[in-house]
This record gives structure tokens, sequence and C-alpha cells, in this order.
């Protein structure tokens, strides 16, 4: 085994590895200052003054901020749920049949991804507020009801696409060998498909919970004060001074969602980063 | 044989169930953890008991962003029993965004002044029980009556602001008294900033050339428009009111911004000074309103009687720093707050001060597009 | 392939009813609503009458907001260019490294993506400010270099910190940082499915490694790059947060007026109508892309 790369061993050879390098110093040099400067012992988010824990035990007795987390992880939850399991039937549907009008569907799923978000925030918010009032004193989880609807209707179309590449490889005698062999549509969905679909069914969940876990624009307008998520409250309090008690909840965020990250690659050996790389996503 | 080529990956169709299962198993459990951690904390915020006056011990309010005391919502809460939930807000569109469409609970909010008389003008306000707020005698005079809301029927004084020239003092050559040195003067070139608010830039600048706030000609607009598309090279940024933290970091040396800003930062940096310019300048105040469909009215009105107490309001304003319109507050406040010049501007510098009003949707319109066209030259 | 609906009616009806209905109920009727309000004006602060006006759509194909929309697709298409050539060597690496390395070069790659895009752009303002760290790095080698040339009698002038923030550099730069991960997977996933015994074939008769790329690769992973410059450019021109906290006093882009639009100017029919106006500009974009590529793929087939 000799030690020189071969031909096609780019990522042996240093011009792509010192490129690689300064491409994720870029992408990470920032999340590094962030996480760093939350141990910062200055109110203002500037200039380095000394260690300390004060705005993580900030962060954990901000009442208000831990009720938007929590709002934030319910509304993904939620969401993603209906999300994954209403992007599986459409894309179902997409790659099974033929009927008029697809066309037309596929362009109106293509509408989320290019619509303005705040065109689609306005919409909503006038949405429920003239034509279906959503009433904001129901108890919780039904009064987030406006804020979740809205992250589905935006995050379905891209867990499709998702799903829909990953249905793409799906070998159709397999689907009639089973019908053959006596099984009904419902077994054959069940057994057959889903665990083909398997990988993209997590990498859609996943990106349909990051979708709208980070979602900041619709969710302002379809929020209000009992139904404040995470980055609505973080806009609020960057906006003004960046305090490093902000600092320290992103960096939570942070290690929150890499920690699920993990766990989803764990369970599914790796496919899922293969399959949403392979959507483009 | 070069070994750069990647093993073939198991087709996913061949996965064995049990991994699927296992693999819905740790989902469920997860998403279960997730949702009941989140019930547990929101179960802190349920509902809350119902007070005495029929209604829930609880309120909305809405408003700026560290603009309460260090103390004052726990110190309503030990009062009255009322727990009181803050949202914020950035700007006063931002808040009629949100009502204008319908109030989604709130009970309090603090506007502008000329967002007052949008809001009146548009139903979003109620008229206050002034029976319900003895503590408004504590008012000073001259905020009894003001032009935007007369007879204080809609709104109670919550703080007044006047906005003027934030400088570092070891950057400037003397003391830039003049709205020159922001809007038509390359002395201080890329060390400048000027507030983004559309409003703001161009009554100031009518104000620089001579006019009033109010009821600006068409073609005073353009020529603020042309000065300060000529003076774009030297402006650095076009702030968002952070311009207090802009200048103590050292971007810029000279900003248009509100004295109560610049005096929180005058605190951290002596270096620093505030100046209201001799051509005049804005008056603004922000104040206390219920808007309309407040869930808790009566809950509403005591916190505002609570905020108009003098003890009260002086933990207020000794944290927040700016000027207050409440005579027992100040009665209470130590001398650096009272005799602060960069919190009261003197009586004569006031005296050029005036408040804007809201001339209608079509001068919101002009001043918008005037803007739109500044930034895009 | 795909068999005709009507093979299994309650089949499709069962696929079919559940999305179709969210859709049309809780996207494309809200949308319809502010597509109306495009046309119509305000009555009073808080109403609006719809009255089939085009008033606002004309307002809106002014110059001065037409300038503003062409300036927001020039800042994407640079935005995309950039992408692009940071992106390709990039996917190149990942694509040819070992099965487990793979996985978590894509992971690094995709980590920031799922952050909070406002925590991220000020962490971006920390990094390019006047003492952020591109500052302070430069300042020390500076002065490091001044205390050397100071020994033969000749230091330099004093450091002048690079102006990197509240300007279009510093927006170019964010929202390359935001959108690098968009290019860098479909290039990927382009670059994954080449045959490599096509490149080694090429590399065997003689062609250099560049040669390989111009002649071989690059024409091969033509729609992935399409993909990926699609997915890159029409956020980018949408994008909001990034020109507002990064951009300096020429750096407004259209979805900064939209916004103003529906806030501080409270005239909702033309924020309605600069909106649409985009999409359309946008779906002619892609239609164009459509039959760009379907030309290609009709010549490839001929």
């Amino acid at each position: 085994m000799t030690d020189t790369p071969g031909p096609l061993e780019y990522l042996r050879r240093w011009p792509i590895r010192a490129w690689l390098a300064v491409v994720i110093l870029y992408l990470y040099a920032p999340l590094v200052t962030l996480m760093a400067f939350s141990f910062n012992a200055s109110k203002r988010n500037i200039v380095w003054r000394g260690f300390t824990l004060d705005w993580y035990r900030a962060a954990f007795a901000d009442q208000d901020l831990i009720v938007a987390f929590g709002n934030s992880l319910t509304i993904a939850l939620i969401s993603t749920v209906v999300s994954v399991v209403l992007g599986a039937l459409t894309a179902l549907l997409l790659w099974r049949f033929r009927f008029p009008a697809k066309a037309l569907l596929e362009g109106a799923l293509g509408l989320p991804i290019v619509v303005p978000e705040i065109c689609m925030g306005v919409a909503m918010l006038v949405f429920f507020t003239e034509v279906i009032p959503w009433p904001t004193s129901l108890a919780w989880p039904l009064n987030l009801g406006a804020i979740i609807i809205s992250h589905i209707s935006f995050s379905f179309s891209f867990v499709a696409i998702v799903i829909r590449g990953c249905l793409a490889s799906f070998n159709r005698e397999l689907e009639e060998a089973a019908k053959d062999l006596g099984a009904g549509e419902w077994r054959i969905f069940w057994d057959v498909l889903v665990p083909h679909m398997q990988p993209g069914l997590i990498a859609g969940a996943l990106l349909a919970f990051t979708l709208s876990l980070d979602d900041f624009v619709i969710t302002f307008f379809t929020s209000g004060p009992d139904t404040t998520t995470f980055p609505v409250k973080v806009y609020s309090m960057v906006r003004f001074s960046v305090t490093p008690e902000v600092n320290a909840a992103s960096t939570i965020l942070i290690v929150l969602t890499v920690a699920l990250t993990a766990f989803a690659l764990k369970i599914s050996g790796g496919t899922v980063v293969a399959v949403e790389a392979g959507e483009g996503l | 044989m070069p070994d750069g080529r990647p093993e073939p990956s198991r087709p996913a169709s061949s996965r064995p169930t049990s991994s699927r299962r296992s693999l819905l198993a740790g989902l469920g459990a997860a998403a279960a953890g997730i949702s009941l951690g989140a019930a547990g904390l929101q179960g802190c915020a349920r509902r809350e008991k119902i007070g005495a006056n029929g209604e829930e011990q609880k309120l909305n309010l809405y408003n700026w962003d560290t603009y309460t005391g260090k103390t004052t919502l726990a110190d309503f809460k030990a009062a009255t029993g009322v727990s009181v939930r803050m949202s914020l807000f950035a700007s006063n569109d931002e808040l009629f965004a949100k009502l204008r469409a319908g109030n989604p609970g709130f009970d309090v909010i603090v506007p502008s002044n000329e967002y007052v008389t949008r809001l009146r003008i548009a139903g979003l306000i109620q008229p206050l029980d002034l029976a319900k707020i003895p503590n408004r005698a504590n008012m000073m005079p001259r905020f009894r009556n003001p032009p935007f809301d007369p007879g204080r029927r809609y709104s109670m004084p919550y703080t007044w602001l006047v906005l003027g020239i934030g400088y570092r003092k070891s950057k400037m050559d003397g003391v830039p008294d003049s709205w020159k040195w922001v809007m038509d003067s390359d002395r201080y070139a890329g060390r400048i900033g000027v507030f983004s608010e559309a409003d703001d830039m161009i009554e100031l600048g009518a104000k620089y050339l001579g006019y009033s706030v109010r009821h600006i000609p068409p073609a005073v607009i353009d020529q603020v428009a042309d000065m300060y598309i000529r003076q774009k090279p030297y402006i650095k940024i076009f702030h968002h009111d952070e311009g207090q933290d802009l200048l103590l970091s050292g971007d810029i040396d000279i900003v248009m911004e509100y004295n109560g800003d610049i005096a929180q930062v005058m605190a951290e940096d002596p270096d620093l000074d505030f100046v209201v310019p001799r051509e005049g300048s804005l008056l603004n105040s922000d104040c206390l309103c219920i808007p309309t469909g407040a869930p808790r009215p009566d809950n509403a009105h005591r916190f505002i009687n609570f905020v108009l107490d003098g003890r009260n309001g002086a933990e207020i304003y000794e944290t927040i720093k700016y000027p207050t319109p409440n005579a027992a507050a100040l009665a209470l406040m130590p001398a650096d707050y009272r005799d602060n010049p960069v919190i009261f501007p003197p009586a004569n510098v006031m005296a050029r001060c005036e408040y804007a009003d809201f001339e209608g949707l079509d001068r919101a319109h002009l001043f918008d597009e005037t803007v739109t066209r500044i930034f895009a030259a | 392939m795909d068999e005709s609906w009507r093979k299994a009616k309650a089949v499709f009806a069962t696929l079919s009813a559940p999305p179709v209905i969210w859709l049309v109920v809780f996207f494309l009727a809200p949308l319809a609503i502010i597509w109306g309000y495009s046309f119509g004006n305000n009555k009073s602060l808080t109403e609006i009458a719809v009255d089939g006006t085009f008033a606002n759509y004309v307002h809106a194909i002014k110059p001065l907001y037409m300038g503003i929309i062409f300036k927001s697709f020039w800042f994407a298409l640079i935005t995309t260019a950039l992408c692009l050539v940071v992106g390709f060597p990039v996917a190149i690496a990942i694509t040819f490294a070992s099965q487990r390395s793979k996985a978590w070069l894509l992971l690094l790659i995709m980590l920031p993506f799922w952050t909070n895009l406002l925590i991220r752009t000020y962490a971006l303002m920390a990094v390019l400010r006047t003492e952020g760290y591109i500052n302070l790095t430069l300042a020390f080698f500076y002065n490091g270099l001044s205390r050397l040339t100071a020994l033969t009698g000749h230091p330099l002038a004093m450091f002048q910190p690079l102006e990197l923030l509240h300007n279009n550099f510093a927006v170019v730069f964010g929202l390359v940082y935001v959108q690098l991960p968009f290019m860098v997977l479909p290039l990927y996933a382009a670059l994954d499915r080449l045959d490599r015994s096509l490149l080694e074939a090429s590399l065997d008769l003689g062609a250099g490694h560049l040669t390989t790329f111009a002649r071989v690769v690059i024409p091969l992973a033509v729609p992935g790059i399409i993909s990926g410059v699609l997915v890159t450019l029409i956020p980018s021109v949408g994008a909001y947060l990034t020109p507002d906290l990064l951009g300096g006093p020429s750096s407004q882009m259209i979805a900064n007026v939209i916004e103003r639009q529906f806030k501080t100017a409270n005239d909702w029919p033309f924020g309605a109508a600069l909106s649409f106006l985009l999409m359309y500009m946008t779906f002619l974009a892609i239609a164009v892309q459509t039959i760009l590529s379907r030309g290609r793929r009709g010549r490839r087939e001929a």
C-alpha cells in the first residue's frame, strides 16, 4: 500500500485539503465565537471580559425563554409528524399515478419554496383572523394551532421532494412480486414500500423539524403573546443588544440539534445523510 | 488497482425489520420525552387563578426591549397577585402590524405618540377609565394635554425622549451641535450613523433646513432626499436603534440617537456625550395604552396605575435612564439623574423640539418611497 | 411506468385527498387573499378594498422598484457564482472521500444550516466588525511586521482596520455563508452518481486532472450544477435578514422593501403586488431553466 494518493483520491491531496479546511473555518468561526461569548462576563457582546456561567443560569431562569422554547419544540414535533405523513402521501401519489392536472399539482407544490416568506406570513395572519378565526384562549397546545398549520403548509412540499427522490430508486418489480404472492395494498405499502422509503422519511422528518424550529418570519406573524416561539423571542431580544443570555440559549439549541442529528444518524446508519445530500437539500 | 473506489452501500430495502421497529420505538420515545418535558414547562404557564375582579390573574404586556425596571414586574405581582408576561417588539410598525388584524391577546401596549394617533383612528385602542388611574395626578403638567391625545383619554405617558446626536468626544472637533455634521458634511466621513426610520430621517432633515416637522412641503421633502443622497457616501450605517451600541464599540463616532439610549452607554464609557442640535429636534413620548379587545382590562388599568406611582416609577427610570414624565418619580430620583443634561436637556433647547403628527397614509407612503429612493441611490 | 389513476381509484383517493385539501385550504386560499389584496387599495388604516385595480402593479414596475429587484437578482447571481466556485472543490473532496469520512464531511457541511439564521448572522457580525476576528488577526500580523521593520528604523504606518461590515461585501459574504450548504449538496449528489470508470479512462488516456474536469466531469455534472444554482439563487433573491443586519446604506434588497410595505408604510396592497411581481419573475427563471434543460436533453438524445 503506497502512500502517494491514487488518481481519484482527491481528499488526500493538499490543495483540496487546504480548501476544505478554509471552507470549514469559514462556516464554523462565527458559530465558535457565538458559543465562546456565551461564557463572556460582559453584558454587551463586544469585548471579552472574563469567564462566567451566569448567562446559562439566566437562560435557565428566564421563564419566558423556556416557555418559548417549549412551544418551539412542540410545534416542531407536531408539524414534523403531519408534514411527513402528508409529504409521504404526496410523494407516493406523484410517483405512482398518472392523472389529469398532475403538472398543475407539481407546480402548486413548488409554490411554498418560491413564495417570499413575508408574503406567506401576512397571508397566514389574515387567514387566521378573518377566514378561520383561531381563538388564542384555547388550552395549550391547541392555541398553537395557527402556527402549526402554517409550518406544515410550508414544510410538506420539501418533505415530498425528499421522499420522492428516495422512491425513484424503488424497483417496481418488488411490488409486483408481492402482489403475485397475494399481498393486499396495505401490506405492500407497509412491508415493502415503507422500509425502502425509510431514509427518505427520516431525512424528511429532520428537514421538517429544522424548518419549523428555525422559522422566524411566518411564525412572527401568526404568534401572539401566549404563543411565542424561540426564534421570535430571540429576535426581539437580539434587536437591541445581544446579551450573552441569547448566546447561551443558542448554544443549548445548537447542542440539542447536534445530539438529535447524531441520534438520527445512528438509527439510520448514515443513509439519512446520503439521502438528504442526494436531494440537494 | 486504485483503492479510491468506495464500497457499494447496502440497498435500503434489504434492511431487517428489527431495525425499523427500534427506529420507530426510539423516535417515539424521544418524541414523548420532549413533549412531556414541554408540557411540564407549559404547566407553569397554564391558567392562572381568577382574581377578585373576575379576571384571570395574568397580564400580557407588549413592550420595547429593556423598558421596565429590574423588579417592576415582580413588584406588581407582589402588590396585586397578577403575573405579567412581557413580549417584546422592536418598532412601532411591528406593533401596529400585529394588532391590525385583531388583538392576539395583549392587555397593555406601549406605542409612541404618533402611533397612539394611528391606533386611535384605526379603533385599535380603547378609551381609558380614568377613575381607575388616580396616580395620573403624578403626571407633569405639560403632559396632561398633548397634541396627539387631548385630555389623555387613550394613553398615559410612560417616558419621553428627544432625538439628538451622540458622539465620541475624543474623535470630534469640538461639540457637534448641529445636524449638519450628520446630514450635510464630510468632516466625519465613514464614521456617521443615521436612524433608518423614514419619518425621523425626513422630519429631522426638514428641521435642519429650517422647517417645522409638521406639514412639510413636498419640495422640501425632495430637498431632504437629495441632501441624504449626497451625504450617503459618508454615512457608515443606517441603524435600527442600536446606534448606541455601535457608538460604544467604536464602529461609528457620531450618531443620530435617542437621549435615553445614549445616557445608558455614557454610564459605561465616559468618552461619550450627547447634544441636541441647535436647529431643534423631534420629541417623542412612549405611552401606555389598552388595546381594544384586551382580555383583562381591569388588570391593565391596575398596571398602568401602578407604573404611574412615584416609587414604582423611580425604580423603572433608575434602570432605563429615560426621561420621565412623572413628577412624583422625578422627586425620588438621585441627583445624577435629575441634573443630567443628557436626560433632561435645558429649557431653551427643549423649546426648539416638537412632536410629529400622523398626517395620513398618503404621507406615510410618500415618506417610505422617499427613503427607498435614498437607500437605492 | 406510472399507472393511470383509474386503475386503483380507492388508493388514489386515499393518497390524494389529504395533501390536496391541505394545499388548497391552508396554502392556496391564504395566498389567494393576498393576491386579491394586490389588486386593492387602502380604504383606511386597517381596511383594504379589493376593486381590481392595477395601480399597485403599475407602481411596482416603476424604475425605482424594478432597479431594486434587478439589484437583488444581481447580488443573488454573485452569491451563486461564488458558492459554485467555493463549493465545487468541497463537493469533489466529499465525493472522493472514503465511505466513513463522507458521512462526517456531509454532516460537517450541513450542521451550520441547522442553526438559527438570526444567531448565525449576528455571529458573522462579530467576525467582520472593526474589532472582529478578521481585523484582530490582521492587526496582530501587521503589528508584528511593523515591529520587525521598526528595527530597521522604518516602522509602518498605523494599522487601518478593514471595513468589512455594513456594506455590500458583508451582504454577499453573509449570503454565501448561508447558501453554501445548499450548493454543495446538489453538486455532491450529481458528482456521486458519476461513473468513476469514465474519469479513470480519461486519466489513463493521458489527460491531466484539470482537463478531465473540464471535458468530462463538468459536462456530466451539469444537471447538478443547475439544480444547485436554482436552490441557491431563489432564496438569495428573497433574502431579508442578511441585508438588513449586515448591509450598508446602499445594500437594500427587494425583501427589505417589501417588509417595509407590510410594516412601516402600512401599504399591504403594494407589498402584495411587489411580492407577487417577484414571484412571477422567479417562475419565469424556473421556466427558462426547464426549457433549456429539456432542450439539452433533446439534443443529447438526438
